[in-house]
């Protein structure tokens, strides 16, 4: 017996809540709209039984039948296929709070750091980076330095010595030395490098570390002009509003000397554990080329003048990172290195 | 150096604090590190340079606290009374090296008693930790802490022939000093003797035997100048360093001498009683005398910026005691320094004296005029640009000691190469300008092992040594090494794999790469300190500029090492030279590649180079690539051999290549390899 249009939605309706995947959606289809043997059609044969009044109604019954089945269709299909898009989208979480893989990065020594810091200041500002041997005659280490054939220095407690002619260089003023016979004057030159005296290790000392050695001769240097150059070096590695102190010091290659402090970037003057509580830092020591220096190097101190500073790249480094025990920076522990960027 | 502030106040009409006082020195060259409160005093703590002795003393500086505060100078009194028995009837003095000892005074006190010192001597040596011992020894000790000049007090008793001889020692000669200790002296060493035998190392320290006891009646007070090198000298030999050589080795006042016996003499007479004798005996054979130093206005200006006139630079000096001669209409002055500066002889000294009062705080801040560019060191760019290729494969950037133990140095040196040795070391071990970077690198992998990290990538740019060039200098030689163990990515959940060989290789690949050097090879090498079997070397020009691999077993055992280290070392300072080469665009294929996969068992004494070689020897241009994509041996392949696998792509500039082309030139790359490398395809 032929079923009524009614029937025919309640069938469609339970067989659609049984439907879960978009293949089984097909045969329903088949099942309900299917143009030759789908119920729909079917029942369209039963439109003969009818009188012609009744037709027109039938007709659009069906097709609203139809039209029904259609958009139910439609609705669970796209139903289907948002679950199915997200089953599968689940099925490639992730725990996205796992660590990140392949190689991790290493870090740069922090000697290194504050040394391309410190180069790439007196790069822009005209300097030129040289660079000398780090075994050295006593002349270039210590004569042309003005330093005399008695002074303590030069004692084997504090110079290492690898014969009576060849010394481990205590400074990188040799460099200075080695570029003043080179070039004659304007000359504006830094030389960051390895120096060595004979310390023993402990939190502040160290055997070897670096230092750099800054020149500046030219026709009218002065101590103002050292005084600004170091200033302004202090603003771009430490900060812009620092004040700079200079105090009358001795060094036997400079004439007259200043030992270089700049006010405490931590405390602003105030006093606090990294500056001991005086307020100032030290920088380092600096003063007017030696006349004896220049002379040496056959430069006439009547015509040039020159400036000279030497700074402590380990001592900047353990002072802009806080390191308490400077033995660290060659011991190579990874620990220690990794934290440096 | 420690100054008492009450004291100092008796040397000079004070009217700052002690923290002001202490903070004008400081800005004036005598820093002064510390005030502290010391019951009702204050102690300001010095640190002087070594070129102002004539400030380590109250006196000294109360002459500088003078002018910077513009307080009187007070000097002590040196004024006595004498008896009528002459010094020169009861004891003699003999200069016998007048280099040495240019000078040489004595006074004579006669019926002293010994005793302990009244408490305000006590107090004032102690304020500046100084412990009292008897009345002489304590007077002669606050003379030198009230004006600088060390003095000596002998018992006179004791002197044999009532003689003193100012000598060299004689070889071998013993003394025992004052602290108990047997010296033995060397003539290279000044000493002072009577008529038979040293009785003081010359500005260091006294003899036991003389010296002032309870039992002494009679003193004979030395006040002496001797050569800075020489008590210098002595001191260091002997290991022996006291107030009075600290100040003699720093130079001490010339004149100072017969001015300070009194001073010693005077107090010794008032505190210990006994009459002074009459004169002093003072020889000085050769009075030392100074030049004056020139100093011109300009050039004042010319050092330091500062415009300061002629008369003020000759006020300031005066008032430091330099004898000054203004000639005014020239702008200039002669300036004779006082016998306590012995660290002025140049016009420049003078400049810094005048500036220094005048105060460096008033000079400007200018930055100098200059028209020209910065630069960098050479291959400073390169350098700087594998140092970012090596951290970004995971290396951290090592610095090690430049010397190092030389028996293990020793294993690393590319040749038989003695590198410089460091004839005062603070290591015995650690004698060698290490002439490889790998030595201190794997103390410090072996360090960071024992610290519990097992995986390590360090790499360091530093310079080794050679044996003495032509020029008497050593060979300086920038390299760069690497070196690397543990796992490949360390702390990955993910990957487990250990570094190996080919790790290395890359990293070596990749700092070439970043240096842009190119025209190299990479051979098997044979290195002494590398596994025979993963050892290779980079062939540039002809020259082994790197070698690398993982380190030998052996060397690996005698650091108890186990797990395996892979180590480069390369000549960084040759790669630079010819680094950088210039880079040219290439047009990029404008016809499809095709590739054909081989798969090829491999006797194991046929390299990946020997088919590489033997496939571009066939000249084919249209081989764009041959790259190996797997390598495999163990189960299923017969011992000693391996299978590789490998793409070879093909594509031509000018047309598509059809299949008939490819398979052609494929045949013909099989031919070659089966034939020429005895290579079964499969
Ligand atoms: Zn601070």
């Amino acid at each position: 017996m032929e079923q009524s249009l009614n029937e025919i939605r309640e069938q469609f309706h339970r067989d659609l809540d049984a439907i879960t995947t978009a293949e089984s959606l097909v045969a329903i289809r088949d099942k309900y709209l299917g143009r030759k043997s789908g119920l729909i059609a079917a029942s369209k044969k039963n439109i003969g039984k009818l009188g012609a009044d009744e037709r027109a109604e039938f007709g659009r019954q069906v097709n609203e039948l139809s039209r029904e089945v259609e958009t139910e269709i439609e609705r669970l299909d796209v139903e289907i296929s948002a679950r199915n898009e997200e089953a599968a989208l689940l099925r490639e979480r992730v725990d996205v709070t796992l660590p990140g893989t392949g190689a991790s990065g290493g870090h740069l020594h922090p000697i290194t750091l504050v040394r391309q810091r410190i180069e790439d200041i007196f790069v822009s500002m005209g300097y030129s980076v040289e660079d000398g041997p780090e075994i050295e005659t006593p002349f270039y280490n210590f004569d042309a330095l003005n330093i005399p054939p008695s002074h303590p220095a030069r004692d084997s407690a504090d110079t290492f010595y690898v014969s009576d002619t060849l010394a481990l260089r205590t400074q990188t003023s040799n460099v200075q030395i080695h570029t003043m016979e080179r070039q004659k004057p304007p000359l504006r030159v830094i030389a960051p490098g390895r120096v060595f005296r004979r310390d023993t290790p402990d939190p502040t000392h160290n055997p070897m570390f670096f230092q750099v050695e800054g020149l500046n001769v030219d026709r009218h240097i002065t101590m103002a002009d050292l005084k600004g150059t170091l200033t302004k070096f202090v603003e771009m590695m430490f900060g812009v509003n620092l004040r700079t102190r200079f105090r009358p010091s001795y060094f036997p290659f400079t004439e007259p000397s200043a030992e270089v402090d700049f006010s405490c970037y931590v405390c602003d003057g105030a006093g606090c554990r990294v500056c001991k509580g005086t307020g100032w830092i030290e920088l380092g020591g600096s003063g007017m080329v030696h006349p004896n220096v220049l002379e040496t190097v056959g430069i006439d101190p009547e015509e040039f003048s020159g400036f000279a500073f030497g700074l402590g790249i380990d001592r900047m480094a353990a002072l802009m990172y806080g390191i308490d025990d400077i033995r660290l920076l060659y011991e190579n522990d990874v620990r220690f290195l990794e934290q440096f960027a | 150096m420690k100054i008492s502030y009450q004291w100092l106040k008796e040397l000079v009409a004070l009217r700052t604090t002690p923290q002001e006082l202490a903070e004008k020195l400081t800005m004036a060259g005598l820093a002064v590190d510390s005030v502290e409160e010391h019951g009702g005093d204050f102690i300001l703590d010095f640190d002087l340079t070594s070129n102002r002795p004539d400030a380590l003393s109250h006196f000294g500086i109360a002459r500088e606290a003078a002018i910077v505060c513009g307080g009187r100078l007070i000097s002590p009194l040196v004024e006595l009374s004498e008896s009528s028995e002459t010094a020169e009837s009861a004891a003699g003095i003999q200069i016998a090296e007048p280099t040495l000892c240019p000078r040489y005074a004595a006074r004579l006190i006669k019926g002293v008693k010994v005793g302990s010192s009244p408490k305000w001597l006590v107090d004032r040596l102690e304020a500046i930790g100084q412990r009292s011992i008897n009345n002489i020894a304590d007077i002669s000790n606050y003379v030198m802490f009230e004006m600088g000049q060390p003095t000596h007090a002998f018992d006179l008793h004791t002197l044999k022939g009532r003689r003193i001889i100012v000598r060299r020692a004689q070889p071998g000669e013993i003394l025992r000093t004052l602290d108990g200790v047997d010296r033995t002296l060397s003539p290279e060493m000044l000493v002072i003797a009577d008529a038979e035998r040293a009785v003081a190392v010359a500005g260091v320290m006294g003899g036991e035997e003389t010296e002032i006891s309870s039992a002494t009646t009679d003193v004979l007070l030395e006040s002496a100048y001797f050569d800075p090198d020489s008590v210098r000298h002595t001191s260091r030999e002997l290991g022996l360093t006291t107030e009075a050589s600290y100040r003699f080795e720093r130079g001490a006042d010339f004149d100072a001498a017969v001015r300070a016996a009194d001073r010693a003499s005077r107090l010794i007479a008032e505190i210990a009683g006994g009459v002074v004798l009459q004169g002093v005996l003072d020889e000085y054979p050769a009075p030392i005398t100074r030049t004056p130093v020139p100093l011109r206005e300009a050039r004042i200006e010319r050092l330091t910026g500062l415009k300061v006139e002629i008369e003020r630079a000759a006020e300031i000096l005066t008032a430091l005691e330099f004898r000054v001669e203004l000639l005014k209409e020239r702008y200039e002055l002669l300036a004779l320094p006082p016998s306590f500066r012995i660290d002025v002889s140049r016009e420049e000294d003078l400049v810094e004296e005048v500036a220094r009062h005048i105060g460096y705080e008033k000079i400007a801040l200018t930055v100098p005029e200059w028209s020209g560019t910065g630069a960098y060191l050479a291959g400073e760019t390169i350098r700087r640009g594998l140092r970012r290729e090596l951290l970004s494969s995971g290396f951290d950037e090592a610095i090690s000691f430049s010397f190092a133990a030389g028996e293990r140095d020793r294993l690393f040196r590319s040749s038989e190469t003695d590198t410089p040795t460091i004839t005062n070391p603070i290591d015995a071990n650690e004698t060698a300008m290490r002439g490889s970077l790998i030595t201190r690198l794997l103390e410090s992998i072996q360090g960071n092992f024992n610290k519990g990290t097992k995986d390590v990538k360090l790499f360091e740019i530093g310079r080794v040594f050679g044996r003495v060039a032509a020029d008497g200098r050593p060979q300086e030689r920038e390299r760069l090494a690497l070196i690397m163990t543990g796992m490949a990515e360390p702390g990955s959940w993910r990957e487990k794999q250990q570094i190996d060989f080919f790790d290395l290789k890359g990293a070596v690949q990749s700092v070439m790469q970043s240096s842009n050097v190119s025209g190299f090879t990479i051979e098997r090498a044979s290195v002494e300190y590398l596994h025979p079997g993963q050892s290779a070397a980079l062939i540039k020009d002809g020259r082994q500029v790197a070698m690398f691999g993982r380190l030998h077993p052996r060397i690996a055992a005698l650091y108890k090492f186990r797990q395996a280290v892979f180590v480069a070392e390369l000549e960084l300072g040759e790669l630079l030279e010819t680094a950088g080469h210039q880079i040219r665009y290439r047009g990029l294929p404008r016809f499809p590649a095709s590739s054909r996969d081989v798969s090829a068992l491999v006797q194991d004494d046929v390299s990946w180079r020997d088919i590489e070689e033997t496939i571009s020897d066939l000249g084919f241009g249209e081989i764009e690539s041959v790259n190996v994509f797997d390598v495999y041996a163990g189960r299923g392949i017969p011992e000693g051999s391996r299978s590789l696998a490998f793409r070879i792509t093909y594509r031509s500039q000018d047309a598509t290549l059809t299949d008939e082309q490819v398979n052609l030139m494929q045949e013909k790359v099989k031919e070659a390899l089966e034939g020429r490398l005895k290579i079964q395809l499969r």
